[in-house]
């Protein structure tokens, strides 16, 4: 078993429209040169995709949680309040790096990530 | 470019949140079942390529679990069909037949958790067709 990479990660939607404006006019993310329901997080692709189209139920994300990384979070996170998006809690900062908690349009769980603490002190965070 | 100075500035995804109800049984799995690469740090991460998959229990935070669907981490194999295999020999069920997209193979699979995961190789080549 040789698993060489995440060559993406779904986003559940359903209503692409909406779910592609998200991807790219809130939060900014690159849209792909290949497809438009695609947007480029640095290392991993996020690609929307509507499961009822599929015959699947739609369900979202639920905890599984994808850590996008800023440069700061509380800049972040103020930039997307600006923009009307509803924080869950407040940044929780674990001792080695700080965390806030949102989600897009169809309640998939996103977080605005960012280490501080150089890891070869640290331990339990990416 | 959308990348002025006071943009949201996302660099890059540092991890997927794994939601598990038993961690030992979750890295058991990421970390034996499919091999994964442990991190150096801690026993509940994983490395995927230049992706970590944290494995966290909602449990222990107040919060009830809730397994993640349709929200696939895609892994990238060099042949689907026998990386399906080499599970299906570990015990692993897969939900369905393989997909062929036309450009992509996909088989679908669950964690012990019932988190979606997939195994995914992409066959043709970029040339603005629309697949993953």
């Amino acid at each position: 078993m040789q698993v060489e990479q995440v060559d993406f990660v779904a986003i559940p939607t359903q209503d692409l429209d909406r779910a592609i404006a998200f991807y790219r006019d809130v939060i900014e993310l690159p849209q792909s040169p290949h497809a438009t329901n695609e947007f480029e997080a640095g290392n991993v692709t996020l690609a929307i995709w509507k499961p009822e189209d599929l015959g699947y139920e739609f369900k979202d994300n639920g905890q599984g949680d994808v850590a996008l990384r800023v440069p700061d979070v509380a800049a972040a996170r103020a930039e997307l309040e600006g923009k009307g998006i509803e924080f869950v809690g407040e940044t929780l900062d674990t001792g080695v790096c700080q965390m806030a908690f949102f989600a897009d349009p169809d309640g998939n769980s996103l977080t605005l990530h960012r280490r501080y603490r150089p890891r070869e002190v640290g331990h339990g965070e990416s | 470019m959308r990348w002025s100075g006071a943009d949201v500035q996302i660099e890059k995804t540092d991890f997927v949140a794994i939601p598990s109800q038993d961690a030992e049984r979750a890295a058991a799995f990421y970390g034996e079942t499919l091999g994964l690469r442990s991190d150096e740090h801690s026993q509940y991460e994983f490395w995927a390529g230049d992706i970590c998959l944290g494995i966290w229990e909602p449990a222990k935070m107040g919060m009830e679990f809730q397994p993640s669907k349709n929200g696939h981490v895609a892994f990238h194999v060099p042949d689907v069909a026998a990386a399906r295999e080499e599970l299906e020999g570990k015990g692993v069920t897969f939900n369905g037949e393989t997909f062929d997209t036309g450009v992509c193979h996909m088989a679908l699979f669950e964690d012990p958790d019932g988190n979606d995961l997939m195994l995914h190789n992409r066959y043709a080549p970029y040339s603005g067709d629309s697949a993953a």
